[in-house]
């Protein structure tokens, strides 16, 4: 399985979700558009480097 | 409730708002907004068919787990799918499969996107925005 690919994915359309509903201008729905894509894939990046230098522990049971 | 008070209520809007939780981006098609309506649909429907396809958990009421009411009102509120998916075709999700996280949050999603969606419809339609 592709994380990076589902990642990408959902952050695709969580923003082109929320640029066509709320914004109207084609240059203001580019805009939120990449200011959301940015952000969640970036923090998404940055989050995974600084989950790495936590210690390991047991697998979660599976509920 | 007084005859003038319940003359104010917006029946149409309501009946809007309510086809617009059932079929996803349908009260954006009435209104005549159809090129987002377009891209809702498509948005909704992928969110829907990637959960599914992952096998994420479609939430259900958990006796116990106080926070399982409330997934259960965010996945209801991809309408009329919810219940297709959980009565129509029995449709549960499976823990064990690889991609069962990642489905549950685009199912999740799916519902709270659809809630939003209804939301807009009822500030299009009492005139509050454009």
């Amino acid at each position: 399985m592709n994380h990076l690919l589902f990642m990408t994915l959902y952050a695709a359309m969580l923003g082109v979700f929320f640029a066509a509903l709320w914004r109207r201008d084609a240059r203001a729905q580019f805009k939120l558009f990449a200011q959301i894509f940015g952000s969640l894939m970036l923090g998404a990046i940055a989050l995974g480097w600084l989950l790495y230098f936590l210690p390991t522990g047991p697998p979660a049971p599976i509920p | 409730m007084t005859e003038a008070a319940r003359a104010r209520l917006p029946w149409k809007t309501f009946l809007l708002c309510a086809l617009a939780w059932l079929v996803p981006a349908s009260g954006h098609l009435l209104l005549g907004r159809r090129g987002r309506a377009l891209v809702f649909a498509l948005l909704v429907a992928t969110a829907i068919a990637v959960g599914y396809a992952l096998d994420g958990n479609l939430h259900r009421v958990v006796e116990g787990q106080p926070l399982s009411r409330l997934a259960t009102l965010g996945a209801m509120g991809m309408g009329l799918p919810y219940f297709l998916l959980r009565w129509g075709l029995g449709y549960a999700g499976s823990a064990a499969a690889a991609g069962y996280e990642y489905g549950t949050v685009f199912l999740l999603s799916a519902g709270l996107m659809n809630l939003l969606l209804v939301l807009d419809v009822w500030d299009i339609s009492t005139g509050r925005k454009e």
